[in-house]
């Protein structure tokens, strides 16, 4: 059996990981939580597969393991599968990174790491709805602000403001958002 | 397997050649390589990792105020989270290019922590700018020099702790390097660890790490907020050290060298550009400070991204070396010498267990054709000779011509 180290030091808690990946019947030896003693903890630990958050700060972190255990009986290095990039390119894009006790099969890896990524990949979408969502309403507040801008400075009402916005907006083939950030730009520029 | 080896080695035999012969930029210009009209981006729209760290002003810069337009290239800055990161993604060309510490693209070159990959530095993008921070209660306890520091470790129970960030970055090296030349050797007298940047100060503050060598701004942030004093700028090791490279992989250069080139006239602008006047450092401050950047106060950043340091030791000096980011392209050529370098300090620290043929791994990094045909086109003076000779701060001088025996030439080594 491998013995598996979550680390835990983003928001994305690849903790989470753990329920899934007992249920597809590999154990989780430990967690570990942002720590600067992660060498020591490694060391303590000796796992054989380390899964972090790909967008973690504490994979510097790692690398200063990885290159401290190249001396040692178990030397650890990054998963990067030579056979197939691929695998690797779809880990890192789901947002799991993984390192492993050198001499440890490819094949071996493979079921673990598929269970990262499906349990990642929905995540990752959530997240970019999210993040959709968060910008829409960014943009919504900014044309507001350009709105405003633009009824004071051609005593218009609403309305006027906004259909010489888009009016302008489709003259350019540009969206209604880049308009009113130009307005936004003009005005503090105007102002001096 | 062997196609590729043989084909390597061709490459290598190259380009040793062509850092042997002149840099004069018309040569270059008369090349038939880059014959003009057909120096066309091959990819235009790229995305450019960076660190959050003053110096990726010039990537910023370069990015949001249409540098890049101007060479036909529409490009993407993509803020990342760690060096591992951003040489992953530019190993699966999630990042066409990045800012990177100049001994992360050799270690990546070797294979000395993860998988062997063929990288390029395309160009430097700054020099100086870093330093190394002491904890207040190094201060308390009487330590405000390395010589005093070198006595404090002699005496100390209990080993101290370093941090850098990354084990074959510039910060481990200056870091390593400083200590080595107060007689501290960092691999047997001190602890040494691994802290990203931004986490740093904080660490200091609860006490997790007695020193630390970073990149600005958060050495000025230690002073700002308290905690620590800068005993050593990194211009006091090495005044006018190599830092961040634009780097890339060997198969980018190969695949979209019109590119590559355009991205290094781009870079090379806006640096010029933060370069020219106090005005365009100020708005530059300003613009890195923010959240999507830097994140960090713009007093902390912009006063010593103008040169005007103080120590937090009641020290103040407008600093001859600070973080510059063209000066006339003398910044930003990818010498040779700057990459052996770190090989050298490599195998000084035992990263290295054997020497490494320096001269051809420099040559096959540094891509000083590339460079010096976009530094070219742009006016530039290009130096002489590949090679530069520097004077560090334990005295000693370092210009290339020898770097096994420099390598070994150090008393406090691994």
């Amino acid at each position: 059996m491998l013995r598996i180290l979550l680390i835990n030091d983003t928001a994305r808690h690849v903790g989470r990981l753990r329920q899934a990946l007992s249920e597809a019947g590999f154990e989780v030896t430990a967690e570990s939580g942002p720590t600067i003693d992660l060498p020591a903890r490694v060391e303590a630990l000796k796992p054989d597969v380390i899964l972090i958050d790909s967008e973690s700060p504490g994979r510097d972190v790692l690398e200063q393991v990885v290159m401290v255990s190249r001396a040692q009986p178990r030397p650890i290095v990054m998963f990067t599968d030579e056979q197939d990039p691929q695998v690797m390119r779809q880990a890192i894009r789901s947002g799991v990174s993984a390192y492993i006790v050198e001499g440890i099969q490819a094949q071996r890896l493979k079921p673990i790491l598929d269970v990262a990524m499906a349990r990642f990949d929905s995540e990752q979408t959530l997240r970019s709805e999210l993040q959709v969502r968060e910008a829409q309403l960014n943009e919504r507040k900014r044309i507001e602000q350009a709105k405003g801008l633009l009824m004071k400075i051609r005593h218009c009402d609403e309305e006027e403001a906004y259909t010489l916005m888009r009016r302008q907006a489709m003259d350019r083939q540009q969206k209604l958002i880049q308009v009113a950030e130009q307005i936004i730009a003009m005005q503090s520029l105007m102002r001096g | 397997m062997n196609e590729r080896d043989s084909t390597r080695r061709t490459f290598l035999k190259q380009s040793i050649a062509v850092a042997g012969l002149s840099l004069a930029a018309p040569a270059f210009l008369r090349s038939a390589a880059w014959a003009a009209g057909s120096d066309a981006p091959e990819k235009t729209d790229l995305r450019i990792g960076f660190i959050p760290l003053t110096d990726c002003a010039s990537v910023v810069v370069a990015a949001t105020q249409g540098f890049g337009s101007k060479y036909g290239l529409n490009i993407t800055p993509s803020k990342e989270a760690s060096w591992a990161g951003v040489r992953d993604k530019l190993n699966t060309g999630e990042l066409d290019a990045a800012h990177v510490l100049y001994g992360m693209m050799y270690g990546a070159q070797l294979g000395l922590a993860g998988p062997q990959r063929d990288m390029a530095v395309i160009m430097g993008l700054n020099q100086n700018g870093q330093g190394i921070t002491l904890s207040r209660q190094l201060r308390e306890a009487g330590v405000t020099t390395g010589e005093q520091l070198a006595a404090h470790v002699k005496q100390s129970a209990n080993p101290l702790t370093f941090a850098q960030t990354f084990p074959t970055g510039t910060h481990a090296m200056w870091l390593y390097y400083w200590l080595g030349a107060h007689g501290i050797n960092p691999m047997s007298d001190v602890k040494t660890i691994v802290v990203p940047p931004p986490q740093m100060v904080a660490n200091m503050r609860v006490g997790n790490m007695d020193g630390f060598c970073v990149g600005e701004p958060w050495g000025a942030r230690a002073i700002f907020d308290k905690v620590g004093f800068t005993v050593a700028t990194s211009q006091q090791i090495w005044p006018d050290h190599p830092e961040k490279v634009l780097g890339t992989t060997r198969a980018f250069v190969e695949q979209y060298p019109n590119t590559a080139r355009a991205l290094v006239m781009a870079l090379l602008e806006a640096g010029r550009f933060i370069d020219a006047n106090e005005e365009n450092r100020r708005s530059t401050a300003r613009l890195i400070a923010g959240k999507a950047y830097v994140n960090a106060p713009v007093q902390v950043i912009e006063q010593r991204f103008l040169g005007n340091y103080e120590d937090g030791l009641g020290n103040s000096w407008q600093d001859p070396h600070s973080m510059q980011f063209c000066r006339d392209g003398s910044v930003n050529f990818p010498y040779l010498s700057d990459g052996m370098w770190f090989l050298t300090q490599f195998r000084r620290w035992g990263l290295l267990t054997e020497d490494p043929d320096y001269a051809a791994v420099a040559a096959a990094v540094n891509q000083t054709r590339l460079f010096s045909e976009a530094a070219g086109a742009l006016g530039l003076a290009l130096p002489a000779s590949p090679l530069r000779s520097s004077t560090l701060i334990d005295g000693t001088v370092w210009n290339g011509s020898d770097p096994a025996g420099y390598a070994r030439s150090f008393a406090i080594k691994a």
